[in-house]
């Protein structure tokens, strides 16, 4: 079944609501005048009924009666739509001014019935008051007009019901659907976005307040969407770039060995020259898969208590021999706990260390500093960054210094990328700054 | 020793199967899962070596089979998708390690090796030697030719494990990981420096040298006479 558009459910929703008010307030004025015509029918009622009373006072019989007659028909002659019967004490009809009256006793007071295709008002009152044993008088108004005129009015209601509710459903069908413009613009701008034009955005200043947000979310959306096609984009060119060295080393070195027969020693050294060419790819692969599985979300470090101190300990141990061979003082100090993956900040603080050794002249020192609450701090002596580049530094592929070349069978340019993610994936965030003759990177983790 | 190679792709089953004869191991080698299962489930192979993609039956359900057919001959995993939830899923079914393509062949041949050495029991031995090495695994002293030598705690450590595995090749990786506790692979030359290191303590005031380096490979500690 098709689910009704939004326009028609509410054209539809208008509609019904002027259609129940009008007929509530249709219906309460119709019972106002019901109520006001019974009103006014009283009053004239007991007013007659008191004057025929008084022009029969002392009537006690039939004979009696017919002697009052002349005054009485005389009296009731001026006003057509009234008409008389006059009972007698045991009921015994004793005069009716008009045949077709309605014949069922009527009780005492006012009371309204219909006979032969009239409907009467009556007023019924013993002729001497309070005593029931006396003759009994009835008067009937005719009432068939008012009748007339609220059978007119229910007309009337019905009709300004469903008029006004079909008003309302066009007017309310056209008003959504000039409200909702700016919906059916959100959609069109919507559909023409495609992977070459995501920096298509709504103009959310231009939106009513309500779209505002929303189109300020898929504006969002977009953004990250253009972000990362951009930095996909980027990633697989710097990937094919990367991967272009050593593979046109391999070959050319493969087809040069292969062009003329030679000694077994240069054959096991071209292996090895090839050796260390794939070795290189190999490690540059598995650290794009690990940035990869970090785009993707599907790094998922587990949460186990650490003493930072121990691992930085342990990691600064490991670098010792290096750090002695290049003359470089490395130090700990602070002390900090952290719930994290050991093996994951192990490999982002071994990447850093690793960094800050290429990075630290002989007689430098780096400094692993804990703070709890909770930083982690790994500064090294050694020449400013230009303050633009401090950013670029986590890039992919990115090298501080230009004369490293691409391929160098060292260095991917990967690893300040890999703790970057490592660090995100613990909900933290990494900055480098460059001051005082001191390079920091300053990790912050949540507690 | 015999093993089981299950791996459906012609050329590295070929290059496995080269590599673990020529490194000492009798290789069978099979090429789609229905195969593999039924040769694995003959039991006569002393560790299984099972990539995960198989046409037929997948490396998973070849271990299912052969656990539920109550056979705990070790199983190390091949495969080239690294998702954590796989390497849980195949640790759960019982698999005993696990390796990414790409990987060395030198990471591989060492795992094989400690996989079939962990069914033996581990070794008591109080002292480790070759020829004139010898490592005092109680007094912690190590000694060359009579002489004492002084090493650090993690000279030490490396040294117990260049003999502990004397004979084989030892890459990188595996070393940072057994002595230093560093699971991941690393573009450092850390574990040069801490070799030459240790090559300067024992072996440099030698004519017989222990310490070799293979290239590309890795470190292996034995005798060589040539």
């Amino acid at each position: 079944m098709r689910r009704l558009s939004l326009g028609s459910r509410l054209a539809l929703l208008f509609a019904a609501c002027t259609a129940a008010v009008s007929l509530g307030a249709g219906l309460l004025f119709n019972r106002a005048s019901e109520q006001h015509f019974v009103e006014l029918d009283q009053q004239l009622l007991s007013g007659r009924l008191s004057l025929m009373s008084s022009l029969l006072a002392g009537v006690a019989t039939q004979e009696q009666l017919a002697t009052r007659l002349p005054a009485l028909l005389n009296e009731l002659s001026h006003q057509s739509d009234l008409a008389l019967r006059v009972r007698g004490a045991d009921g015994e009809p004793w005069f009716a001014s008009r045949g077709e009256l309605p014949q069922a006793p009527t009780p005492t007071g006012l009371a309204t019935l219909h006979s032969h295709g009239v409907d009467y008002r009556s007023l019924s009152a013993p002729l001497i008051d309070g005593q029931p044993a006396s003759p009994q008088l009835t008067l009937f108004l005719d009432i068939t007009h008012h009748q007339h005129f609220l059978q007119g009015m229910q007309r009337l209601i019905w009709l300004t019901v469903g008029l006004s509710a079909l008003a309302t459903a066009l007017l309310g069908a056209w008003a959504v659907r000039r409200g909702l413009k700016p919906l059916r613009q959100m959609g069109k701008v919507a559909a023409s976005v495609t992977a070459g034009s995501l920096t298509t955005r709504l103009p959310a200043a231009e939106m009513p307040e309500e779209l505002a947000e929303l189109a300020g979310t898929v504006n969002a959306m977009l953004q990250r969407l253009d972000d990362a096609f951009q930095r996909l984009s980027a990633f697989s060119a710097d990937i094919a770039h990367e991967l272009r060295t050593p593979l046109s080393n391999l070959l050319t070195h493969t087809q040069v060995t292969l062009t003329r027969p030679r000694s077994l020693e240069e054959y096991r050294e071209a292996l090895h020259g090839n050796l260390e060419e794939l070795q290189w790819m190999a490690q540059l692969v598995n650290d794009m898969l690990y940035l990869a599985k970090a785009d993707h979300g599907l790094l998922m470090p587990s949460r186990q208590a650490l003493d930072l101190a121990t691992e930085a300990d342990a990691l600064l141990e490991y670098y010792a021999p290096l750090a002695e061979d290049a003359e470089v003082h490395l130090l700990r100090e602070g002390q900090a706990h952290a719930k994290g993956d050991r093996h994951m900040l192990r490999r982002a603080l071994s990447n850093l260390l690793d960094n800050a050794l290429r990075f630290t002249p002989a007689g430098g020192e780096i400094r692993v500093s804990l703070q709890p609450g909770l930083r982690i701090v790994v500064a090294n002596t050694g020449p400013a960054i230009a303050p633009q580049l401090l950013e670029r530094l986590f890039d992919r592929f990115y090298r501080a210094d230009p004369a490293r070349q691409e391929g160098s069978s060292e260095h991917a340019g990967l690893g300040l990328a890999i703790t970057r993610s490592i660090v995100q994936a613990h909900g933290g965030k990494i900055r480098a700054e460059c001051e005082d003759g001191w390079t920091r990177f300053v990790i912050d983790l949540p507690e | 020793m015999k093993l089981l190679i299950v791996e459906d792709q012609a050329k590295t089953g070929q290059y496995l199967s080269q590599g673990l004869s020529e490194a000492g191991f009798a290789t069978e080698l099979a090429s789609d899962g229905d195969t593999g299962q039924h040769l694995a489930l003959s039991g006569d192979h002393d560790l299984l070596i099972l990539d995960v993609m198989l046409p037929g039956r997948n490396g998973w359900q070849i271990l299912q089979a052969v656990r539920q057919a109550g056979l705990d001959t070790p199983v190390l995993f091949l495969t080239a998708r690294d998702a954590v939830e796989d390497r849980v899923h195949g640790l759960e079914l019982g698999a005993d390690d696990y390796l990414v393509k790409p990987f060395a062949f030198s990471e591989l041949l060492a795992r094989v090796r400690s996989l079939l050495r962990r069914g033996a029991s581990a070794s008591q031995d109080t002292c480790l030697a070759l020829a004139d090495l010898r490592l005092d695994l109680i007094r912690r002293r190590a000694e060359r030719a009579g002489q004492r030598i002084d090493l650090t705690a993690k000279e030490f450590a490396l040294l117990e494990l260049l003999l502990r595995r004397q004979g084989e090749v030892l890459p990188k990786s595996l070393i940072a990981s057994q002595v230093w506790d560093m699971n991941f692979d690393s573009d450092t030359n850390v574990i040069e420096v801490a070799i030459r290191r240790l090559r300067l303590k024992i072996d440099d005031s030698h004519a017989t040298k222990l310490i070799h380096t293979v290239r590309g490979m890795g470190y292996v500690l034995e005798e060589r006479h040539d």
